[in-house]
């Protein structure tokens, strides 16, 4: 299909007028679903706008229309679906041909819309709901108060996300507060979330064959675990024999509706048999089972304890129970009669769980439930009584914000509230760092990939970016604009500020009190002369007796620690709270990411190991800052925190393509068209240009500039890092190899080189023109950003999408307005946009929809 | 009193008369093209490339495997490696190949599912980045139960399961994050999988009772679907098409019964217990791997033979010792056998495993020819080239029937070394094993972030 001109203003009336024509209701009648035929009108419109292009055997990509009566049901509706994907995504006409008026496009439109919701057949409304599309609602609309629509979400299931499915199977269990289970050994999650940076958790998402694959071994073993516990619900666990030695576990909690069936050695009665249902029902969905389910449930299970008596019965009743699929939704439909504006308010139970999962994972607490059950969940007042109990409560939640990043030797930050903390690590997408895989010889030897039980050098710098966040959220003030400018970061900041202190001040007593001991030359004799005098000292340094059998540690220890301190201490600077001959102490050595000086002692400063761990050369180490955070010269907030430059970069470059982008959609609120299918360009490689040279050359011809220039200018300003996150002002030019070979002096190259970064660039999109312009690099374009109202607004619609699980529409104006307002007013706070969002209408009411979410 | 040996063979005689003599589900086929079959069988500790090396290479080939320079030998004028004299009868169909890399896989003592997958993976599902290879085609060449994956679980090293004798999380994956579910046994694996046709009363009780369940679930998923529409009833009607889907694979094995229960296999009581030697877990699972192929129940297994953590008993020669193979990799001899003996008695002992497969398969007959006609069987080191691995080589051994769309056979490969001009990785040989079976993928498998040629794509000089 050929059309014409593809210009801004082509792509505001596009979105427009989309979003206005989905405001009109769709009527069908039972013929217009039957057939589908081009009205005279679209024919003509055609005609002149594609036919040139479009007919005959040589039809460009091979799409006709002078055949469209012929065609079947399908064949029609999927080149409907694809011409009105041409004009909304403005692929089609073409700049080069002649352009229909505007008038004819809206008749197109209109058209093609209505032909395609009425069949239930729009494949644009499904690609519209999906995160990457939700900048295609006008920005500028979403906040200048023109909208007047009353704000709702579409009635839905909404698929859970992994970790309220691991919640929901502690829910099964009863497992409360220390009770509670941070894994499973025979269930494995069934949902995935998708791979990219951004909100990711959509109510888009749906059941399939892979859900139930998974689930199926998941019944199986909650449903054995829910039988062993009944049997042997009197006995002591510890005394018991499991059918796998290794999977020990056994629920305490057993519905004595089940102990009665399972204790039996004949049919149950049906009350019996009742009060089981009722009880798994409260169990899986913490609800009672309704008459029509136990009229079809209490069959199901006599006929399997006829067939295979009472313990296998009700084994399969529980796992009938387990895979309903309301097991891994959320039901929101909303409830009672629709208001003028044809809406629905949440049922008090729809609320308490909405709430409860806006804020945790976890299903709703006593209190939530109490309130549902009490009518108390149903006005706004309600629910923000509700919403900042929550977030008032510091302990119920505590827990680590990523447990993925916890290994061995690692483990991540602990958090109040670990969702909400969430949201800005995905939004920021930083732990994507760790999927990473890195040469490590390129980094000199400090970066260690992810291996088993440890997530390697990106993982500790995620958890790092994590303390920022979770620093910044809990003095809740300005919270966008410190986020990108803080200037303050944590690193290797094993203790906290107090313990750090005191260990360090015992450690440099013990220092004082033994250096004069001949420890060096005579470690034990020093040991033996010195430990009744100085044993206070000594179990500073984990030496609390002199046994023999014990001695060749002892040594080993005092040996080890006196040259650390004599490394550090003696040196006049502080040693780092975690040496490296603790254990996994090996890994915590990359403060050269953070452009800071190697850590004492820790870990290979060359790959080729030329100074392993343990070993003190002659250089300047780090001299430690205990009170942390600290400030870290050029680096501003978390876009150029190690994390997020490492998630955002390849494995062996940088990569400003993807940087800028980020930018341009989750700053700016910009789009950028999805790359074409042709385009395959890679830069190239030339050992004598930099990156920005290279990629220059190829996306600087026009075709590719075209939407090049949405990102290149953004990401071209954080050339002043290199791929693993270190500030630099030169970019080593020729091959990283031989580079490497010069620099251990096993190869001479006189044309080795480095150039002058140039991290110049260009901030477009704004709409203030005190901001946009040329920025000088990063830290330019970082410091105008911050200052920024649609940056602002562009957070406030991402914590929307957060917190709602869809795009916003047109219709969410109010209350994403009011939600920036609640940042305004409060000095910057992200407790207030959560409490204004969840109080909004976009998250009490429901309605039924057809079809898309664009109102 | 029947020998292990004799026992074996009795009972391979037994199924392959059984088979012959049989209406076989090859022969229910008739009409159709009999499908492709591939059995992917990984060994832990690594394949050391010298020791794939052929004894007869003449001083240039010596001194090229020593260089490791690309060549390539007609195995029809060598001999193979003492370990592989079982597979001597079967060089028309044997590749044996060096010089391939994986150095985009996790390597060390293990590799969970980088070997099939090609990416780096551990324990954790999120580094499990999409299906293995072995699923990859298991989708090419659809069957009832679609892929079935056996394994000698490890039950210590840092990689063990919980229960070696039960179903755990093997080595293969079906999707991102999804890791597969192995049998470890030969008792469980015939439980579950020829649970349809048990004799045992039990047992059919509880197929039935997991099939009114299917049922009663199915018929209320698709009664709630039935009252949506639009993106919502898709919500709740896959998973009642799932459902569905389960149901009528169920119905498939169902009618598929005469057959699956003339290829039960048929195990001695030793090989159905739950305390059993290694030796004996392989020989009563590769009895398991015939059946599942040979009835037609699924036309992929991945096997896993031995892990760095599988704890080896019933070696010839040395079936007292309880062979760690972590410390024969450090070089610890067991049983006054040397470090390197006893890895030549653990390959040669798979080479008999392999042997069996290829032997049987051969003898059933299929379309025109046999059924092993239409085979390829993968046999792998789960790590690469050694016990401390870095994915530098990664040997595999082919056989391939006739009908193999690949043009490798009767041949000694040892493709170009690392980093040089026409170097291939793991991830090539599987693009181009896809590639020949309809999977157009330009490359499977991550990229090796330090290899400086083009490493996409498929091996041209392997299409047939």
């Amino acid at each position: 299909m050929r059309f014409n001109v593809r210009s801004r203003s082509w792509l505001g009336l596009s979105v427009l007028l989309w979003t206005s024509l989905c405001l009109a209701p769709v009527t069908v009648t039972a013929n217009e679903a039957a057939a589908l035929a081009m009205p005279g009108p679209i024919r003509s419109i055609i005609d002149s706008a594609c036919l040139d292009c479009h007919q005959g055997e040589s039809a460009e990509a091979g799409v006709r229309f002078d055949q469209f009566q012929t065609l079947s049901q399908a064949a029609k509706i999927d080149l409907l679906n694809r011409s009105q994907d041409q004009l909304f995504f403005q692929l089609m006409p073409p700049e080069d041909a002649e352009q229909p008026r505007d008038t004819e496009r809206q008749e197109l439109t209109k058209w093609l819309r209505h032909e395609l919701r009425s069949r239930n057949a729009s494949k644009l409304d499904e690609k519209l709901r999906e995160p990457a599309y939700g900048n295609y609602v006008d920005h500028d609309q979403l906040f200048d108060g023109s909208i007047t629509t009353k704000p709702f979400t579409p009635a839905r299931r909404w698929l859970v996300s992994p970790q309220i499915f691991h919640q929901r199977v502690n829910a099964i269990f009863k497992l409360d507060g220390r009770s509670r289970q941070s894994k499973f050994y025979g269930v494995t999650n069934p949902i995935v979330l998708p791979d990219h940076s951004g909100v990711r958790y959509y109510d888009t998402a749906t059941l399939d064959g892979g859900h139930l694959l998974v689930m199926l071994n998941n019944a199986q073993w909650i449903a054995d675990k829910q039988i062993m516990a009944a049997v042997h619900h009197e006995d002591d666990p510890r005394k018991l024999e499991f059918p796998n030695p290794k999977d020990k576990w056994l629920p305490s909690h057993a519905p004595e509706a089940f102990v009665a069936i399972v204790g039996l050695e004949s049919m149950p009665s049906d009350e019996v048999m009742i009060a089981a249902i009722h009880a798994q029902f409260d169990n899986v969905l913490q609800r009672q089972a309704t008459e029509s389910e136990l009229h079809e449930y209490l069959p199901l299970l006599k006929s399997a304890i006829e067939l295979g008596g009472n313990v296998e019965g009700l084994r399969q009743m529980l796992i009938s129970v387990l895979l309903k699929s309301e097991f891994l939704y959320r039901l929101e439909f909303g409830a009672g009669k629709p208001d003028a504006f044809g809406r629905r308010k949440l049922s008090p139970r729809e609320a308490a769980y909405a709430i409860a999962y806006a804020i945790d994972d976890r299903i709703p607490d006593a209190q939530l439930f109490q309130a549902a059950r009490e009518g108390r969940l149903q006005t706004k007042e309600d629910y923000r009584r509700e919403v900042n109990r929550l977030l008032d409560d510091k302990q119920s939640f505590y827990a680590v914000a990523d447990p993925t990043l916890s290994g061995i030797t690692i483990h991540g930050s602990q958090v109040t509230h670990p969702k909400i903390n969430r949201f800005f690590r995905e939004f920021f997408g930083y732990p994507s760092s760790t999927k990473l895989f890195k040469d490590v010889a390129r980094s000199g030897g400090f970066y260690d990939n992810l291996e088993r039980g440890y997530s390697g050098t990106a993982g500790s710098v995620t958890g790092e970016a994590d303390l920022i966040v979770d620093r910044i959220l809990r003095e809740d003030k300005e919270v966008f604009t410190r986020l990108l400018t803080t200037n303050e970061y944590f690193v290797l900041h094993t203790k906290s500020n107090e313990e750090g202190r005191k260990l360090v001040e015992q450690w440099r007593r013990a220092y004082e009190g033994l250096k004069d001991t001949d420890w060096k030359e005579n470690t034990e004799q020093a040991l033996l002369d010195n430990f009744e005098t100085h044993q206070e000292l000594f179990k500073i340094i984990r030496i609390d007796n002199i046994r023999e059998d014990r001695r060749r540690v002892h040594l080993r220890d005092f040996s080890r620690f006196m040259v650390f301190f004599e490394n550090t201490f003696g040196k006049g600077i502080t040693p780092n709270t975690y040496p490296w001959f603790f254990h996994g102490g090996q890994k915590y050595r990359h403060a050269e990411i953070y452009n800071l000086p190697h850590v004492t002692g820790a870990g290979p400063l060359h790959y080729d190991g030329v100074f392993s761990r343990g070993e003190y050369p002659d250089i300047q180490t780090w001299d430690y800052p205990v009170e942390q955070p600290f400030v870290i010269k050029h680096r501003m907030g978390i876009l150029t925190h190690p994390a997020w430059l490492l998630a955002h970069s390849q494995n062996a470059e940088t990569d400003p393509v993807r940087r800028g982008r980020w930018i341009r959609e989750k700053l700016l609120a910009g789009r950028v068209p999805d790359v074409p299918i042709t385009v395959d360009a890679q830069i190239p490689e030339d050992p004598h240009r930099t990156l920005r040279q290279r990629l220059d050359s190829v996306t600087g011809q026009q075709a590719c500039w075209k939407c090049h220039q949405h990102m290149n200018p953004l990401g071209l300003t954080f050339e002043i890092f290199d791929d693993f996150g270190r500030y630099r002002t030169k970019e080593s030019l020729g091959d990283w190899e031989s580079n490497l070979l010069i620099r251990k002096g096993k190869q001479s190259d006189p044309n080795q080189k480095a150039a002058p970064v140039d991290a110049s660039g260009m901030l477009s999109g704004t709409g203030d023109p005190a901001l946009d312009g040329e920025v000088k690099d990063a830290f330019d374009l970082i410091d105008r950003m911050a200052k920024s109202d649609r940056v602002r607004q562009s957070f406030v619609r991402h914590a929307f999408r957060y917190f709602m699980g869809r795009n916003e529409m047109l219709s969410d104006s109010q209350t994403l307005m009011d939600a920036d307002q609640a940042y305004l007013q409060s000095g910057g706070s992200f407790r207030a946009v959560i409490v204004s969002l969840l109080t909004s209408d976009s998250f009490m009411y429901r309605k039924d929809k057809i079809g898309s979410n664009d109102d | 009193m029947t020998s292990r040996r004799e026992f074996l063979s009795q009972s391979l005689a037994g199924v392959g008369a059984l088979s012959l003599a049989s209406q076989s589900l090859a022969d229910q086929r008739s009409e159709s093209k009999p499908p492709m079959r591939f059995i992917f069988m990984h060994k832990g500790n690594g394949l050391l490339p010298d020791s794939l090396a052929l004894p007869t290479f003449d001083a240039e080939q010596a001194a090229a495997e020593k260089q490791k320079s690309a060549f390539v030998a007609d195995l029809d004028e060598h001999e193979l490696p003492g370990w592989m004299s079982p597979l001597a009868g079967h060089k028309q169909n044997m590749t044996i190949l060096q010089g391939l890399s994986g150095k985009m896989c996790t390597t060390g003592h293990h590799t969970w599912c980088s070997a099939l997958g090609a990416y780096k993976a551990n324990e954790r599902l999120s580094t499990i980045r999409w299906a293995t290879v072995d699923f990859e085609l298991a989708d090419l060449c659809p069957s009832p139960f679609h892929h079935i994956e056996l394994a000698c679980f490890p039950s210590g090293g840092g990689n063990s399961r919980g229960n070696v004798n039960g179903i755990e999380k093997g080595f293969s994956a079906r999707g991102p994050q999804q890791p597969n579910y192995a049998f470890g046994s030969p008792k469980i694996a015939v439980q579950e999988l020829f649970k349809s046709v048990s004799a045992n009363q039990d047992a059919k009780t509880r197929y039935q009772l997991e099939r009114q369940v299917l049922k009663f679930l199915s018929n209320d998923e698709s009664s709630l679907a039935a009252q949506l529409s639009g993106f919502e009833q898709r919500k709740v009607g896959n998973y009642a098409d799932a459902l569905n889907d389960i149901r009528q694979r169920n119905a498939r094995v169902d009618a598929m019964g005469d057959v699956i229960r003339k290829h039960i296999p048929q195990l001695d009581a030793k090989y159905m217990a739950e305390d059993l030697t290694t030796v004996d877990r392989q020989d009563g699972l590769v009895e398991v791997l015939l059946s599942t192929l040979i009835s037609g129940m699924t036309n992929v297994v991945a096997f896993t033979a031995d892990e760095l953590g599988t704890p080896y008993t019933g070696l010839p020669g040395i079936e007292g010792e309880n062979v760690n193979l972590h410390d024969v990799g450090h070089g610890k001899s067991f049983g006054g056998v040397e470090a390197l003996g006893i890895r030549d008695k653990v390959r040669h002992q798979h080479m008999t495993l392999i042997d069996r497969i290829v032997s049987r398969l051969k003898r059933v007959p299929e379309g025109d020819g046999t059924m092993f006609d239409n085979t390829m069987l993968f046999y792998l080191p789960n790590n690469g080239e050694t016990h401390h691995s870095k994915g530098s080589e990664w040997p595999f051994v082919v056989l391939a029937g006739n009908n193999a769309r690949l043009d490798i056979a009767r041949r000694y490969i040892r493709l170009p070394g690392y980093n040089q001009p026409g170097h291939k990785t793991i991830g090539n040989l599987y693009t181009t094993i896809l590639n020949a079976y309809g999977n157009p993928i330009e490359h499977y498998g991550a990229l090796d972030v330090a290899l400086k040629i083009d490493q996409t794509g498929g091996i041209k000089s392997f299409h047939a």
